[in-house]
């Protein structure tokens, strides 16, 4: 189930993936941001908190979100990233270009 | 399933579990994707906890995979898919595919912390 938060300002947008973002649920990950940032939200936050596991079409997903996002003049940044979405990010150096912040505040905050 | 395994053997770390189950899960996927082509495929997936290590081996009769293992690199950063095989291989310790005769097979071993 992927919940979407579009009160977090008017330029941008919380998106909370729950459960397992594996290849049965990324396809909808993917629509759900082409949507959003269609919609004019182009700050997009992946919270990441309800989330406990990442599979590599999720980190696929999330890398063609930050692409669209960016396209738009906006960004894609990720927070309450847990051990096995850190431990894959790490695996696939991705840790540098999806860079996980504490919380959703935090991330829609740095620069 | 992997769960119940690791509530069976509570011993094994949380690091290795979570790299174990990342290589299972990406394996799977790479066996639904690409030896099932659209096609509804079943393997058989055996699990084996040791002492000294965690292994799993699945067996499939799907496609043949051409893949050369030595040769699984992670793409571009800013590739949106190919990074599965890759992220299996980095988190275990041996990582195996054979065809025998008409079946795919893929073992893979964890040597456990301490």
């Amino acid at each position: 189930m992927i919940e979407v938060d579009t009160h977090v300002g008017e330029d941008a947008a919380d998106i909370r993936p729950r459960g397992r973002l594996t290849m049965v649920v990324t396809p909808q990950l993917r629509t759900l941001i082409n949507e959003t940032v269609q919609a004019g939200r182009a700050r997009i936050v992946v919270d990441l908190a309800g989330c406990e596991f990442v599979d590599s079409s999720g980190l696929g997903a999330l890398i063609a979100g930050l692409k669209t996002a960016r396209q738009a003049g906006g960004d894609l940044r990720i927070a309450g990233v847990g051990p096995q979405i850190a431990t894959v990010l790490r695996l696939t150096n991705l840790d540098r270009v999806l860079r996980p912040h504490d919380t959703v505040a935090g991330a829609l905050g740095a620069g | 399933m992997l769960e119940a395994l690791w509530g069976e053997y509570d011993d094994v770390t949380p690091s290795d579990r979570i790299l174990f189950e990342t290589a299972v899960i990406e394996i799977a996927g790479n066996i639904a994707q690409h030896a099932a082509a659209g096609v509804p495929l079943q393997f058989t997936l055996n699990l084996w906890v040791e002492p000294d290590r965690v292994e799993a081996e699945f067996r499939d009769h799907g496609r043949r995979v051409d893949i050369d293992l030595d040769v699984v690199a992670l793409p571009d950063d800013s590739a949106e898919s190919g990074r599965g095989l890759a992220m299996a291989r980095a988190a275990v310790d041996e990582f195996h595919y054979r065809r025998d005769g008409s079946t795919n097979q893929w073992r893979i071993v964890r040597r456990r912390q301490r």
